[in-house]
């Protein structure tokens, strides 16, 4: 027991008098199925919402808070993976208090990342990047977290890029997307398991946050649970195996602890073909308590590998296919299947970060990371050939006919033929799936460039993203007496992001070449217009001939450069304590073009025009200067800054009512600044930032086994940009989308309960998420055709209102049924792919190491992504620019997701073997009534039909959508000891 | 004890085993071996093309759907690597040549100049467009003779690819062959749809019911494309004259400069509206690619160079040698010599280049 005291970790007391400092509070924190220690619990001990002591759990879940003076307090216990409990304790006579075991309930199963790697929206410009629930403290984050990541539930409908993710301490969201970056680390669990999270905008002693919670993972080897553990698991809906075996010295009498990690995620899935992981995982991390005011860890980790990725289809080619999981990515190769897109990644991570605890009131630590290293993902480019995309339309039945007259589509000969290759795909593989076969044979083949010598037509490309990001944070947190608490910090990030294409496989033949073939459909005799390197045309003649591991394309540097420092007060008086804080910094990029582009070649450096062959590249067609791919463009500042107040009060040490509010001033990310970063350095105009004003109110129930919130929020973003690209019908061009003043709305209320029944070990389990996420605003567009930087005008102007954006109006209908001209009524349109209501219900049952849950789930509320296009007068007026209600309604219609329920069961059992090993598995069964018809995401296309018979209307393409998979499992098998 | 151990290695070999049976289908991420060489289709002609296009003939020169076992073989002919054919393959045999309408973008990819194609024409129409031979398949909007066979499928079941040979040297036509063939016909006449050379073609043409211009082109804009393309006041005839247009057609930039320019002011519109400023923006707003036609004389027989505005040297000028003083109302331009398709359109010989080197100034 002396040595148990003595490892147990360190107190912290403020604010008494030290000759009354003689009691405590010790105890041993558990697992409540299996009766295990739980390491690195966090111990918050409370009177009232004055915080008056903080501890955390050694390996054997054993604590010790000493020098307390008697009284009644509260003891909060969080731990990753657990719901947070609360106990009363009271110290008196000057003894310390043993509390024996303090049991956590374990909050749902692990969520497996990889079901939100980012599916594969390169063509479309369509992301759909989630968020992950990472609060398992929490339990309305517990179970929904993990029950509703199958359907992509966005909580409140926040986007990904509201989250902040933070690696010791810093903040890791991408630089340029600003999206959750999980993938740098996901198959390396066990090294970061322990985190660090707060909800929605509550502050975090790791910075002060957003509106959509922030969640650090420490990653260093002392939060690694001590001891050598393996797991075997297989599921059905990702990849056949992971293998990972993790050890961890935990802290030895010198001050050292050290930690190593390594996995493997290998194999294919039941449901889509093509998907699969061959990913690898390591991690090392070394730690040094030097005593106990310093300590230094450093840590490196990584997650090389590669996965093939899915594609979204029409519901046309599920249905031809008989199946929503078709994967229009893959062929096969010789028998095999071979995944056009393929995304590689190894970008390691090093960390080095030092802690300073001078005493107990004080702590401060500052950490230097650096990610680096390589991402791509393939795709098939090609020059000067047809689209080798199975599912292109003209490929589909509905290319040729259309019962629609009007599409002008009747030809039942052909619409049939097409139809009999995509209702037999085994018989007609070549047609259904990517020919592999004949990209190889056309390649092959292609002998007409240098003579003899076959130039590749068809050849797999890899669009890279590379990252060089440092950052520095420092943050400290120093209770300086009684009744406030500061905290705060400094960031600061340096990242230069080289976006480039690579030459990944030529396909059979032996060279490709450095040509825009967007450009030449318009500018085919102008050799040097296409170009895509002009300065080696210019030097050589020809357009450069491009070999395995080339660079061509594009080539630029995203630059961005970020620096932030924040403050929080936290002041407690009695049963009430209020959160005041805020954060004010400075945020600029630019694009660095690398190669000079026939298109937007700028001037020489003479400062003349690029005249070649009599044609001056460097105008356009009215004499104006075209903008320039090469060199740095203008650099964009934004000022930012925040302000939170956050107010908690405490009722009976187990009950809180909390409210926070708070206002956002953020910089806009790098992705929607610039028009077409990929060709020249044109930003959008009048970016601003986008501004945030969130609020909250909440009621939290904690203890005796008991756990139970209930929020009401309320959060509206303003001034939001965004651009995309696409091939627009009515400008039969490539085109550039920049949305200007994209207004939206939150608000709603999150339930969540768990809740012991009169059946010894059973509880009643549910969350309510029920929410509106919608558009408020009519936001301008401007649009530019690509190969031009022109903006595109309408009636005379190239600003552009688009207004049917946050609503379709709904016409009154005539004695026939047709509408009239007359509104009845405005249908809002919302935010994207997550649904507005969320619900889950279910039991859970823990006995004698057993644990068995099982949910029933409702979904509804979820909505297909819009394009601006559909949403413009031009576009509802048709042909003949005449707007009738009929076309409004058909092409500003927001397309609601059908509800969906799904059933969920979970089983496990651990064995402890001569109290020194334990061996367990879990086996969780998703979606069991095998609902293949739930539709998770989607997109419309921005093409228009426009070739019309009646020549008074347009049509959309058919959107494309993702569904879930059906019935699947996930058995995992563990050891430990 | 011994039990809960026997269960866990079951549990452990269940996963493992569980994660590599055959039962699922392996995913390979290997180095992928390239695959085998396409091999060249071996089938045998039972009908010529002057035999397929005598159907047409037989049916009292109204298209005809092909029944029954049909099979024709032919060398390729054209390429649309410059651009300038668009979704056409042209094949010959020693009997006839036809346009064989596939429908799909970069046809040389897939058929190369001089490759063996067999046709099986079972279930495929012979048609005409304007009075040149056509096999594709039924309109059903009765709005064509034949439609694009363009399903992959059915081209994937009829349209075979064979060795490649030699490709056939261009068939030389003289002055007097060429009027002789546009009386015949497109369906009659062998020459249609073939591989041709003609020596001696001069720049401009004979006047017509339009103009008095010797040297002029054909070109049609239209001021709103969505709008109806069939209204006069919709279209502009380009064709009463050159308008200083000197290049082969148009891209849509080469248009758009030309426009800027002012070389359209002079035009109206079919409906005989002068172009203004409001008509000017609108062919600005939608300009576009632009195919066109310039006028040679091939002794007497007017012949025009269709160009499309996509082709890769549609913004080529052509040789002024070749266009002589462009307000002279005679042939004062140098001879030339063209290799490309001869095909037909409303009884007029027109005349189709593969690419730009189909043109030679003779003795030059």
């Amino acid at each position: 027991m002396i040595r148990k005291v003595t490892l147990a970790l360190v107190a912290s007391l403020v604010s008494m008098t030290l000759l009354a400092q003689t009691g405590g509070v010790k105890g041993t924190v558990l697992n409540r199925v299996d009766r295990t220690p739980v390491t690195n619990a966090e111990l918050t001990l409370f009177q009232g919402a004055q915080e008056i002591a903080t501890a955390k759990t050694d390996e054997s879940g054993n604590f010790l808070i000493e020098r307390l003076e008697d009284g009644i307090y509260d003891l909060v216990v969080k731990a990753s993976e657990f719901l947070e409990t609360r106990v009363n304790v009271t110290v008196n006579d000057g003894y310390v208090k043993n509390m024996f075991n303090i049991t956590l309930t374990q909050s749902r199963s692990e969520i497996m990342d990889e079901i939100f790697e980012e599916f594969d929206m390169d063509d479309s410009g369509y992301n759909d990047n989630p968020v992950i629930l990472f609060d398992q403290n929490d339990v309305f984050n517990s179970v929904a977290g993990y029950n509703f990541s199958s359907v992509r539930f966005n909580p409140r409908g926040y986007s990904s890029e509201s989250q902040d993710v933070l690696l010791a301490g810093v903040k890791m969201n991408d630089a340029i997307t600003g999206y959750s970056p999980f993938s740098l680390w996901s198959g390396l669990n066990e090294a970061t398991r322990t985190k660090y999270t707060v909800t929605g905008s509550e502050v975090s002693d790791y910075g002060l946050g957003g509106y959509n919670g922030l969640t650090n993972i420490p990653a260093n080897a002392s939060n690694v649970r001590k001891g050598l553990r393996g797991s075997v698991l297989t599921n059905s809906a990702l990849y056949r195996l992971r293998l990972m075996m993790t050890y961890s010295s935990g802290m030895n009498d010198k001050g050292w602890a050290y930690a190593v990690s390594a996995s493997a995620r290998l194999g294919g899935n039941d449901w889509i073909d093509g998907v699969y992981y061959r990913s690898f995982g390591y991690y090392a991390s070394v730690e040094k308590k030097f005593n106990d005011v310093h300590r230094l860890a450093a840590t490196f980790m990584a997650t090389p590998g590669s996965r093939g990725a899915q594609n979204a289809s029409t519901q046309e080619v599920y249905d031809l296919m008989g199946d929503n999981m078709y994967n229009s990515n893959w062929g096969y190769q010789n028998g095999k299947i071979r995944n056009s897109r393929i995304r590689k990644t190894h970008e390691p991570i090093a960390i080095l970060k030092y802690d300073y605890t001078p005493n107990d009131k004080f702590k401060a630590s500052a950490t230097l990371l650096y990610r680096f290293g390589k991402n791509g993902y393939t795709a098939i480019d090609w020059y000067d050939a047809q689209d080798p995309r199975p599912d292109y339309y003209r490929n589909l039945p509905s290319y040729f006919w259309m019962e629609n007259r009007d599409f002008g589509r009747r030809n039942m000969f052909k619409y049939a033929a097409a139809k009999e290759a995509w209702t037999h795909s085994s018989l007609y593989p070549e047609m259904t799936h990517v020919n592999w076969e004949r990209l190889y044979d056309v390649n092959r083949n292609n002998l007409e460039g240098v003579a003899g010598i076959p130039r590749s037509k068809y050849i797999s490309e890899e669009r890279r993203v590379d990252q060089r990001d440092l950052n520095f944070a420092g943050s400290f947190k120093w209770n300086t007496n009684s009744w406030l608490t500061l905290s705060g910090g400094l960031n600061a990030k340096i990242n230069r992001t080289e976006n480039y294409k690579i030459v990944d496989d030529l396909l059979g033949g032996y060279y490709f070449v450095d040509i825009d073939s967007f450009a030449e459909r318009e500018y085919a005799s102008a050799a040097a217009k296409v170009q895509n390197d002009l300065d080696y045309y210019l030097a050589h003649g020809e357009a450069r001939r491009l070999y395995k591991g080339d660079k061509f394309g594009y080539d630029y540097y995203a630059q961005i450069r970020n620096i932030e420092a924040w403050l929080n007060g936290r002041f407690a008086v009695g049963n009430f304590s209020a959160d005041l804080g805020g954060k004010i910094g400075y945020s600029s990029f630019w694009r660095e073009g690398l190669v000079r582009k026939g298109l937007f070649p700028g001037l020489k450096p003479d400062g003349t025009d690029y005249i070649i062959d009599g044609v001056n590249l460097s105008r356009d067609s009215e004499g104006n200067l075209l903008p320039t791919s090469y060199g740095k463009s203008e650099v964009k500042g934004f000022l930012t800054y925040a302000g939170k107040l956050g107010l908690n009060y405490m009722i009976g040490g187990r009950m809180r009512i909390y409210g926070n509010v708070g206002f956002f001033n953020d910089a806009p990310n790098f992705n929607m600044a610039f028009m077409s970063p990929r060709t020249r350095n044109t930003t959008v105009d009048n970016l601003t930032t986008t501004k945030t004003f969130t609020s909250d109110l909440n009621w939290q129930f904690t203890g005796n086994g008991f756990n139970a919130r209930i929020t009401g929020y309320y959060t509206y973003i303003w001034d939001q940009t965004d651009v995309m690209s696409a091939f627009d019908d009515m400008q039969n061009a490539f085109s550039n989308f920049a949305l200007s003043g994209i207004d939206e709305r939150h608000y709603g209320i999150e339930v969540g309960f768990k809740v012991p029944t009169p059946v010894p070990n059973l509880s009643i389990q549910g969350v309510v998420s029920a929410g509106r996420y919608e558009y408020t605003s009519n936001p301008t567009m401007v649009q530019t055709i690509d190969n031009s930087a022109e903006p595109v005008e309408y009636g005379g102007f190239t600003t552009l209102l688009i207004p049917f954006w946050k609503s379709t109006p709904i016409f009154k209908r005539d004695g026939s049924g047709n509408p009239t001209y007359e509104i009845d009524h405005y249908q809002r349109h919302y935010i994207p792919s997550t649904p507005q209501l969320a619900t889950s219900l279910g039991l859970s049952y823990n006995y004698n190491y057993w644990y068995i849950d099982g949910d029933v789930e409702y979904f509804d509320g979820a909505y297909l992504d819009m394009n601006p296009l559909y949403r413009t007068d031009y576009a509802t007026g048709g042909p003949d620019g005449i707007v009738t209600p009929t076309e409004v309604e058909y092409m500003t219609t927001q397309e609601k997701f059908d509800a969906a329920w799904l059933v969920n069961f979970s089983i496990g059992k651990s064995w402890y073997i001569q109290r020194k090993y334990q061996l367990g598995f879990s086996l969780n069964a998703k979606n069991i009534l095998n609902n293949k018809n739930v539709k998770t995401g989607g997109y419309e296309q921005t093409r228009i039909v426009d070739n019309t018979v009646g020549n008074e209307r347009y049509y959309r393409f058919d959107p494309k959508y993702f569904y879930m998979s059906g019935v699947n499992y996930m058995l995992n098998v563990y050891f430990r000891f | 004890m011994k039990k809960t151990r026997l269960f866990i290695t079951a549990l452990c070999v269940a996963a493992v085993s569980a994660a590599s049976c055959e039962e699922w289908d392996p995913v390979f991420t290997g180095k992928y071996e390239m695959p085998e060489k396409v091999k060249p289709v071996e089938k045998t002609a039972n009908t010529t093309i002057a035999e397929l296009k005598q159907m047409y003939i037989d049916n009292g020169n109204k298209p005809v759907e092909i029944t029954g076992d049909v099979m024709i073989a032919g060398q390729v002919i054209s390429s649309d690597r410059s651009g300038n054919i668009y979704r056409e393959l042209y094949i010959q045999d020693e009997t006839g040549a036809i346009d064989v309408k596939i429908g799909k973008s970069s046809l040389y990819s897939d058929y190369h100049l001089g490759q063996w194609v067999y046709v099986d024409c079972n279930g495929l129409m012979i048609g005409s467009y304007s009075g040149m031979p056509q096999l594709g398949v039924e309109d059903e909007t009765g709005e064509y003779e034949t439609a694009y066979i363009d399903a992959q499928y059915i081209i994937d079941t009829h349209i075979f690819r064979g060795e490649i040979g030699k490709m056939p040297e261009p068939q030389e036509i003289s002055e007097n062959d060429l009027p002789r063939a546009i009386s015949q016909g497109g369906f009659k006449s062998p020459l249609f749809g073939k591989l041709v050379k003609m020596n001696g073609l001069t720049y401009g043409a004979k006047s017509s019911y339009s103009t008095d211009h010797y040297k002029r082109i054909f070109a049609l804009l239209y001021i709103d494309p969505s709008k109806d393309k069939g209204a006069q006041s919709n279209r502009i005839f380009l064709s009463d004259k050159t308008y200083g247009v000197t290049t082969w057609a148009m891209s849509k930039s080469k248009f758009l400069e030309n426009l800027n320019a002012g070389l359209f002011d002079s035009a109206r519109t079919g409906d005989g509206r002068a172009i203004d400023a409001e008509i000017k923006q609108s062919l600005r707003d939608n300009a576009a690619a632009v195919t066109m036609s310039q006028y040679f004389s091939f002794g007497t027989t007017d012949v025009q160079i269709r160009t499309s505005g996509f082709s890769k040297f549609c913004d080529n000028e052509i040789d002024p040698l070749i266009l002589g003083d462009p307000s002279s109302s005679q042939a004062d331009g140098a001879p030339v010599s063209v290799t490309g398709i001869l095909t037909i359109y409303n009884g007029s010989a027109q005349f189709t280049l593969i690419d730009e080197t189909g043109v030679k100034i003779i003795n030059q």
